[in-house]
């Protein structure tokens, strides 16, 4: 479904935002960056209700991780260039969870400005097959960022950007083995993509002993 | 072991290596790529007016690349056409073989997806461009040294 859904038109953006979203907060998982290297601000705007819990923090504080440097919010964005005339296409790789598109999508009002390539956005997760707190969502942004700081220099084109997605996706499903994020059970689609739900036998005792 | 093609072509000159028959007994031959579009040429006039199949391989990691070519002579009134198979080998560093589109013009999709899994560019080929692969690819997949990009795909959905 995600696949397909890069050729699907703008006007379905609205609606992924509410897929699987049964909460009167929707999160939008949504952040950009520059591709290209220059100062930013912090943008991305993140409701989030932090009913998950993050047991496990001790990977984020091992190494230093790059901080996301998100470009600044733009105000009035309009969506440009998605016409025909422009090919009906645009640069990005699209998975199940990880969305990006080389273009500035307006977090409100998913406006997509084609005309500033210079951009990437990352939707992430916006099945929301997965609980997201404020935590592990910066986790993801701040290794969006380190990847793409990787990638500098690199031609803009969809095997980049694949690559760097894939990157993500496997990143996200190192969360989900450790146990820093988890499925969303709630979720319109429950096929369990990054693999069943696994209680190991060790953990579950040492759960029961420590309720007991 | 000559067969016709080989005896034919010895007659007239013309450099090529003979590797003997397949398993239906059709005539493999070698021809090196300097030559190949010129010895093409005299082949279609020689009768062999169909291309019935362009295919390309890689011979071994870091060895040659080849690419094949099936001549028929299609006649009428015939049950038994003249067959032969035409190999040309490349080095990989410089994979360059005229294009026989312009003699047989079914080479067009075969030749670009040659060029496309194996990276064997066709010279005066008029569009040799990427047909399987999306433009941006890197790399060319059926190489035996290549190694595929660790993309994400669901694997795992229940």
């Amino acid at each position: 479904m995600a696949a397909a859904s890069s050729y699907m038109g703008f006007s379905s953006f609205p609606i992924l935002g509410w897929l699987g979203g049964r909460r009167e907060v929707i999160r939008k998982k949504l952040f950009s960056i520059s591709a290209q290297q220059q100062a930013e601000v912090r943008e991305g705007d993140s409701k989030m209700d932090s009913q998950g819990v993050k047991e496990d923090s001790k990977s984020e504080t091992m190494k230093p991780r790059t901080q996301p440097r998100p470009v600044e919010p733009q105000t009035n964005v309009k969506s440009k260039n998605m016409s025909r005339d422009y090919g009906g296409q645009w640069l990005s790789s699209v998975t199940r969870h990880v969305r990006i598109y080389a273009a500035y999508i307006d977090p409100e009002t998913w406006e997509f400005d084609q005309t500033q390539m210079d951009k990437l956005t990352l939707i992430l997760d916006p099945t929301n097959e997965f609980v997201w707190t404020d935590e592990t969502c910066a986790l993801v942004y701040s290794y969006f960022q380190e990847l793409v700081d990787h990638y500098e220099g690199a031609p803009l084109t969809e095997y980049t950007l694949r690559l760097i997605g894939s990157d993500i996706e496997h990143y996200i499903r190192k969360l989900l083995y450790d146990g820093q994020i988890k499925y969303n059970m709630n979720a319109r689609v429950l096929n369990f993509s990054m693999g069943k739900p696994r209680i190991l036998p060790n953990d579950y005792d040492q759960l029961q002993e420590t309720k007991l | 072991m000559q067969g016709r093609l080989s005896a034919w072509l010895v007659k007239h000159g013309i450099v090529h290596r003979s590797l003997g028959f397949d398993y239906q007994g059709i005539e493999t031959l070698q021809v090196k790529p300097e030559d190949w579009h010129s010895i093409a040429v005299i082949l279609y006039v020689y009768g062999y007016n169909y291309l019935r199949s362009q295919c390309a391989y890689d011979v071994a990691p870091g060895g040659l690349l080849a690419s094949v070519y099936h001549l028929t002579r299609i006649e009428y009134d015939i049950d038994q056409p003249e067959e032969v198979c035409i190999k040309v080998f490349v080095p990989r560093k410089n994979a360059r073989i005229p294009s026989v589109f312009w003699v047989w013009k079914s080479a067009d999709f075969q030749e670009r997806e040659s060029y496309d899994m194996l990276g064997i560019s066709y010279e005066n080929h008029p569009r040799i461009k990427r047909i399987l692969m999306p433009e941006s690819w890197i790399g060319w997949p059926l190489r035996k040294d290549y190694i595929a990009p660790n993309f994400y795909e669901i694997q795992d959905a229940h």
